[in-house]
């Protein structure tokens, strides 16, 4: 409820691309109460209180001024967050958010509206401001509109979080804070905050589809303060997905308890991490954020179509080693980052980036597939109905290399092991990207030595691919809540790296040297 | 300076009654209705044009003890009803929680009345024709430049805003708050020899649309800013002085806003904790949270909980002087409550330009930009990454990419040696060019 000041409003939509780890303030998105899904019927006409003729009204006003396709994305999404914090869970958060976008594509200009008011005038008035973009005779529309069946189903939710009682999350927290303060006595501070949703959309457009899909996502953040000799410091792990309550096993409870600890007291062993150019081994798991800024941003066509990317023109060149090879894809099942199909109401595969070393595919929305040609990839996706769909990352990562992550770590004379990661940011123009270790090693004569934190890596995309020099076999895909975020708009992603070492990059530590 | 539709008025009401009448003891709502519009215009057209009405209403509950705050969309008196009444529900099964309260309604009064002057009465007279040809004119202005062979993209665009809202608590506040923005900008992407496209941009915001400043300089700056990035590389690692420009010293100082929290104090996650009336910064660090600014961005006569504004000094002379305390961790905390947020701040301005500063400074780094990184807020430590300029005998030379800058705020701002004349004017934080030395760089 605070009166935001509008610093933050951003008129510019180009260059620059964020990635951020779940946090405590980050909570609020949305759930739905859905009937059990079933084929062929717009099953969720009645939740809107549209049907056909309404969308049918609504698209007709939409392409009244000669625009070449439009589209309605109508949402229905609950999102509810229950916060522990001083051994209590003693507040929560819910919201609910109904609204229908109206986009109106003419070439590659686009119109966009959206109203939270779901009555004919309403969405007739959206219609037509979004159909201003084009300035022409009116288009026809098909005869029939036909309801696509759901080809996937890649998040396996036996019980809707609508369906889920505060009583039964609430042992989650407790049991968490308990925990991690029996792990460690230099635990001061547990905070916990457990979040989940359901978003029901159904997107419709002028060439008579009409698509259906209910989403659900969770995530728990657990976060610590310890303290030591007067010194503190924080730590967290955090989990997410696409899942129901079942993903909250005691296996995974404990993960969570045991790792957020051990990455916060470590912190009390330190040392400031060293400065300039030097080799860094990406551990297996979250170092995926190396790809997500390195070459995820840079390879979404809309920024490529535009020529602003530093990859425009490199399709079909050599960029990196032979064994490099790097993914996108929707498809794993209950990933966060997963889809059963994007916010165009495309079908979501796996797109290959790099293969073999050589650049591939662009991720593409419908915009930039017509423009190069080529089917889209499933990647148009949004943050809300408030919002145009863009080429967007899904599950972004590296497939296992021919090397040992011992024999990576045990290659490196001086450099950085690099485990945990909070943020990371790319101009994708330039190409100069960052991410921020929280947790790390030294590594000295190829051993892990002395434990390392709160240090910024910076380097170049194309520069760091051409520099991965070593990749393992141990693939591991992140169990973390990673939002990525671009134009304003935030959407769900995952990430995923085998060990990989990068022979040189810039390493944001302290300089040792006298005042310059 | 006109109030809130009576419209707002009663959901606000509505959404208090219904609260109280499902079985809350006490409740706050927001009621807002937000009109925006955008224009974004690449390379001789229009490429999107966005244009919407956004509602909805907030409720803070307080039940039996316990509390939870909901927010909807969905304004139908029946689902509004449905909802509610599920909150209610929601709330009770949570533990209770003594603290939790709305706020001592002593602190509503002596709210000021003065117009803030953050609304302007002729928002709806601009016309989509006034947003596609400022919009033309930035790209134009930044094709004219010197060196515009190498401009690969040009992208710029209009935003306006008009937001009005109402907050109504059950322990007798009420209030309203209507504003408007005009933001214009511009982003010029260039390519470089090597390869890389940098681009860099120029934008500006103003609460009346009379106001704005000449679309046409927006675009030549950004492509002059644009091109003088080309040929960037990073240098080698030292301790050097730092000048960084008003447009983006909000990052450090911003930095400094969590740690001065309620909540980030009674964590354990501030290394500003026990140091009210020490010294954190050098004697230059003297600012104050304003919220009387006119025209300015945070402005306001109560903050987000009701409690009437207040100046508060937070830096004199280097010392601290307040933090941010809201009507829950105040409790908690035992401390008075002061006010949950940052508003605008003031600065204490020096008598230099930028200029002035980079030529007094010497040899260093000018920082333009900040690229990721973070700031630890329990412990202050903070690594970030930089561009900018290397400064060489008083004067700007090559362009650096790819640095990075690192230490400890409670360091850092001991560092302070000099502050400009020259409060950025689209933020709420206001910064001048700031000058700090010894500060660690990396790259080669």
């Amino acid at each position: 409820m605070n009166e935001q000041g509008i610093s933050r409003r951003q008129v510019l939509h180009i260059g620059a691309a964020t990635l951020a780890g779940s946090a405590l303030s980050d909570v609020l998105s949305g759930p739905a109460r859905a009937a059990t899904a079933s084929a062929a019927s717009p099953l969720y006409f009645a939740r809107f209180g549209v049907d056909e003729g309404l969308i049918r009204g609504a698209l007709a006003a939409a392409l009244s001024k000669g625009g070449d396709y439009a589209d309605l994305y109508f949402q229905h999404r609950v999102g509810s967050s229950f916060m522990l914090e001083d051994g209590a869970v003693n507040r929560a958060f819910k919201s609910v958010e109904l609204g229908v976008g109206v986009r109106v594509v003419k070439g590659d200009q686009v119109g966009y509206g959206f109203t939270e008011d779901l009555t004919r005038e309403a969405l007739q008035q959206a219609a037509l401001t979004a159909a201003a973009i084009a300035d022409g005779p009116s288009r026809e529309l098909p005869q029939r509109f036909h309801v696509g069946d759901p080809k996937a189903s890649r998040y396996a939710v036996k019980l809707r979080w609508d369906d889920v009682r505060p009583e039964q999350k609430l042992p989650i927290l407790n049991r968490l804070n308990e925990r991690t303060f029996a792990a460690d006595p230099r635990v001061k501070k547990v905070s916990i905050s457990f979040n989940d949703e359901s978003s029901v959309v159904l997107i419709a457009d002028s060439t008579g589809r009409i698509v259906e899909d209910v989403r659900p996502m969770t995530s728990c953040y657990l976060g610590c303060v310890a303290e030591q000799n007067g010194v503190r410091e924080q730590g967290a792990y955090n989990v997410a997905g696409r899942e129901d309550l079942s993903f909250y096993s005691e296996e995974r409870l404990a993960r969570m308890v045991k790792e957020a600890v051990a990455r916060t007291v470590v912190l009390f062993e330190a040392v400031p991490a060293p400065a300039g150019e030097m080799p860094v081994v990406m551990a297996a798991g979250s170092s995926g954020i190396l790809l997500h800024e390195a070459i995820g941003h840079g390879m979404e066509a809309d920024f490529n179509r535009k020529g602003t990317s530093i990859y425009s023109d490199k399709i079909g060149k050599p960029i990196a080693k032979p064994f490099v090879n790097i993914v996108d894809e929707g498809t794993q099942q209950g990933a966060r980052g997963a889809l059963n199909v994007d916010d165009e109401g495309n079908d979501v595969g796996k797109t290959m980036l790099v293969q073999d070393g050589v650049l591939t595919t662009y991720l593409h929305d419908q915009i930039s597939a017509k423009h190069y040609g080529v089917a889209p990839t499933g990647n148009g996706r949004r943050e809300s109905y408030q919002y145009a769909p863009m080429p967007r990352m899904r599950s972004t990562y590296m497939l296992p290399g021919p090397h040992k992550k011992d024999e990576i770590i045990a290659s490196v004379k001086k450099g950085i092991y690099a485990t945990n990661f909070t943020n990371g940011q790319v101009q994708i123009g330039a190409g100069d990207f960052t991410f921020y270790v929280k947790n790390g090693w030294l590594i000295e004569d190829g051993k892990l030595t002395r434990p390392v934190k709160d240090v910024n890596i910076i380097g170049n995309g194309p520069k760091v691919l051409e520099q991965v020099d070593m990749v393992s076999d141990d693939l591991e895909i992140d169990e973390g809540g990673w939002t990525c975020g671009k134009d304003g708009q935030g959407v769900p992603v995952s990430q995923g790296l085998p060990t990989v070492r990068v022979a040189s990059i810039t390493v944001g530590g302290r300089t040792t040297g006298k005042r310059g | 300076m006109s109030k809130a539709s009576p419209e707002l008025y009663e959901v606000a009401q509505l959404a208090v009654d219904l609260a109280l009448k499902k079985g809350a003891s006490a409740a706050a709502a927001r009621a807002a209705k937000s009109r925006d519009v955008e224009v974004r215009w690449r390379d001789g057209k229009v490429e999107q044009v966005q244009e919407s009405t956004t509602r909805g209403v907030s409720l803070a509950l307080y039940v039996d003890g316990r509390y939870a705050a909901v927010s909807s969309s969905d304004l139908r008196r029946d689902a509004l009803e449905t909802f509610i009444a599920d909150s209610v529900v929601m709330t009770r099964s949570l533990a209770p929680d003594p603290h939790r309260a709305l706020p001592d309604p002593a602190l509503y009064a002596g709210r000021r009345e003065m117009d803030l002057q953050i609304e302007d009465p002729a928002y709806l007279t601009v016309s989509a024709e006034k947003r596609r040809t400022l919009s033309k004119e930035m790209e134009d202005a930044a094709r004219a430049v010197r060196g515009a062979e190498a401009i690969l993209s040009v992208s710029s665009g209009f935003n306006d805003n008009r937001t009005e809202s109402v907050r109504i608590a059950s322990n007798g506040f009420s209030g309203d708050r209507v504003e408007t923005t005009f933001f214009i900008g511009a982003e010029v992407a260039v390519k470089d020899a090597d390869g890389r496209r940098p681009s860099d941009s120029s934008f500006a915001g103003v609460r009346f649309v009379g106001e704005l400043p000449a679309a046409a300089e927006h675009g030549r700056i950004a492509a002059e800013r644009a091109l003088s990035r080309l040929g960037a590389k990073k240098v080698a690692s030292k301790s050097m002085t730092m000048v960084l420009d008003n447009r983006v010293a909000g990052r450090l100082v911003g930095a400094l806003g969590g740690p001065l929290s309620g909540q980030a104090l009674q964590q354990k996650r501030s290394f500003l904790e026990g140091k009210l009336g020490q010294a954190i910064g050098s004697k230059l660090l003297h600012v104050s949270d304003d919220p009387f600014v006119p025209k300015g961005f945070g402005s306001r006569l109560f903050d987000g909980e009701g409690l009437a504004a207040k100046e508060r000094p937070v830096f004199e002379d280097g010392v601290l002087r307040t933090y941010f305390i809201d009507t829950y961790y105040g409790k908690k905390l035992n401390m008075a409550p002061t006010t949950g947020g940052m508003s605008n701040l003031s600065w204490r301005l020096g008598e230099r330009s930028r200029e002035e500063l980079i030529r007094a400074a010497g040899e260093g780094i000018y920082v333009t930009g900040f690229l990721g990184g973070n700031s630890n807020a329990t412990t202050g430590d903070y690594s970030l990454g930089v561009q900018g300029f290397v400064i060489r005998g008083g004067a700007l030379g090559e362009p650096v990419a790819e640095m990075n800058i690192s230490g400890n705020q409670l360091e850092l701002w001991k560092h302070l040696v000099a502050v400009g004349n020259d409060p950025y004017p689209y933020s709420t934080l206001r910064t001048p060019t700031l000058v700090f030395d010894g500060v660690s760089f990396a790259g080669l």
